[in-house]
């Protein structure tokens, strides 16, 4: 068993180093960084927006009015998340290169602006808009379509914060900068600095939209969105890749690494993506299309006390422990694990490297995948609204945001602790009855 | 004045051991600034710092951190998981000192 776990170790420890200290993805994962706030900012109020009985209580104009009123919030920040994503995924690679940060944040959201049709095409399919001829297309110009922003554009977002982050720094580099005399403000000849490196960066995307409105998908976007990102949200948003992916948490996290955090760096983009995609249904009203996404996850399968749904755990530690080494571990854990921070029981009780909790620490969060998804594909449970939860957030209550403001969200994650604790249980039986044995031996 | 540099994931497990380190030291009457920060401040706030404590299962970033350690010229080591599972912060904060003092 010990060798088994060093050659394990020595396979997981490598990549998680690769995949942490991979640039691009650090850069990723720092970039949604810088946008979080933005968009739990947005994700209060759509939750605000749409508090549960209100629309009861008050005329039909008075709840027209008030979700008008706060609409712009979130309209402008979670919907448009790509914007602040793109944003910075090109401040932090320019800051890795260690060149002036805010110029790679906004050479890169110019540079997608670039790439993005500025035009949004509609056809009148009844009469009710006077003036325009149905049955044909109209477009309308002077516009940055919302959605390019938001869902449909991540991809591509992500894709050109890095291309041009990298073109910028590969001008810098070259060093074809204007060079401005001595006794010139710094600011001022940074400015001019900047302006050929962005200059070339710039008519490198703009070269690239031409070519491509002369091919049959007559924008960069249009490609990206079919060729890689429709095919790549399809495969995250079932079950199986999501299992593997739960599955990988778990073993990183087995040998003491951070899973979620190595995880995430890969399937952020597609969860939040397909987040993203059900929130744009959730405000038009229509049937959301996905229950795999950000909140899947965030809420359901880790949002229980942390990665492994180590609250259920400890509230086992709490029915069973005789004990005392378990019931100190659990006490020490509780706190913290109320709000998913679960370092103290990860360590302590310990789960990691320990053979005997390998079963449950495995099997229970793939058991609750199934059971999460199938109480959501049968109806029983709404589907993920696309507000992002700050992980942070104790269950029941995250439960309930996530779903839209439903009670069902909540009882989920109630239903979910038992299914995490009878798991559990006879594994804790054991280990407490071991320890406690350690005790007594130890006294006498 | 000793300033010791935690960091994790989101700053957010190694901040309970700040306060428990802060307890032993002042126990010990040893004058410390203790601070948890998410790793990707961390870079920045090794500048101000004379020591660096990674969370175990953080480990993986040590060499990444390392690179700039050697370059403001302070030490660093990883948490040991046992003392990070107790939330020991006598032990790491020993382990702390002992790293400065090298």
């Amino acid at each position: 068993m010990n060798r088994f776990m060093d050659v394990l170790e020595n396979i997981l420890m490598p990549i998680a180093e690769k995949l942490n200290n991979n640039r691009y993805l650090t850069a990723l994962r720092n970039g949604f960084m810088v946008a979080l706030p933005f968009i739990i900012f947005g994700s209060i109020f759509v939750v605000i927006a749409n508090l549960p009985f209100l629309d009861k209580l008050v005329s039909e104009e008075a709840w027209a009015a008030y979700q008008n009123a706060l609409g712009p919030a979130s309209a402008s920040t979670l919907s448009l998340m790509g914007l602040f994503v793109i944003i910075g995924i090109g401040y932090k690679l320019t800051e890795h290169y260690k060149g002036e940060a805010i110029y790679g944040g906004t050479v890169a959201i110019a540079s997608f602006l670039i790439l993005t049709p500025q035009l949004i095409e509609f056809e009148i399919t009844s009469e009710i808009i006077s003036g325009l001829e149905s049955g044909v297309m109209h477009s309308v110009g002077g516009v940055i379509p919302t959605v390019s922003l938001g869902a449909q554009g991540m991809f591509l977002g992500i894709l050109t914060a890095f291309v041009s982050a990298e073109l910028y720094r590969f001008f810098v580099q070259k060093n074809w900068t204007i060079k401005m005399p001595a006794g010139v403000p710094g600011a001022v000849s940074r400015s001019f600095s900047a302006l050929i490196p962005i200059t070339l960066t710039l008519s490198t995307f703009l070269i690239v939209r031409i070519i491509f409105s002369y091919t049959q998908f007559n924008t960069l976007q249009n490609l990206i969105y079919t060729v890689i990102q429709e095919p790549l949200t399809a495969l995250g948003s079932g079950l199986p890749a999501t299992v593997v992916a739960v599955l990988l948490i778990q073993l990183f996290w087995f040998f003491g690494l951070h899973g979620q955090i190595i995880v995430n760096s890969v399937f952020d983009p597609i969860w939040y993506t397909l987040n993203n995609q059900n929130l744009a249904a959730y405000q038009a009203g229509e049937i959301l299309p996905n229950i795999v996404t950000k909140q899947f996850i965030d809420t359901f399968i880790v949002g229980i006390g942390g990665s492994g749904m180590t609250l259920a755990v400890i509230l086992g530690i709490f029915l069973i422990g005789r004990s005392r080494q378990l019931k100190e571990i659990g006490k020490l854990s509780a706190p913290s694990g109320i709000f998913n921070v679960n370092e103290p029981i990860i360590f302590g009780l310990p789960i990691i490297m320990n053979p005997l909790v390998i079963i449950p620490w495995l099997i229970a969060p793939v058991v609750i995948t199934f059971v999460t998804y199938f109480s959501m594909a049968s109806g029983l449970v709404p589907y993920p609204s696309g507000v992002i939860v700050p992980w942070t957030t104790p269950a029941i209550i995250s439960g309930f945001l996530a779903t839209g403001n439903a009670w069902q969200g909540a009882l989920l994650q109630l239903v979910n602790i038992a299914i995490v604790l009878v798991i559990w249980w006879p594994f804790l039986k054991v280990m407490d009855k071991q320890y406690y044995e350690n005790e007594k031996k130890a006294q006498s | 004045m000793k300033r010791i540099l935690l960091a994790c994931s989101a700053g957010m497990s190694t901040s309970l051991l700040v306060s428990k380190m802060k307890e032993a030291a002042d126990a010990k009457g040893i004058e410390t600034e203790i601070w948890a920060v998410a790793q990707d401040k961390a870079p920045k706030e090794m500048e101000r710092a004379d020591v660096l404590l990674i969370g175990p299962q953080m480990r993986f970033m040590k060499k990444k951190f390392s690179i700039t350690a050697n370059e403001v010229g302070i030490p660093l080591d990883v948490i040991d998981p046992m003392a990070y599972g107790r939330v020991d912060g006598e032990a790491v904060l020993n382990k702390a000192l002992e790293l400065i003092g090298e």
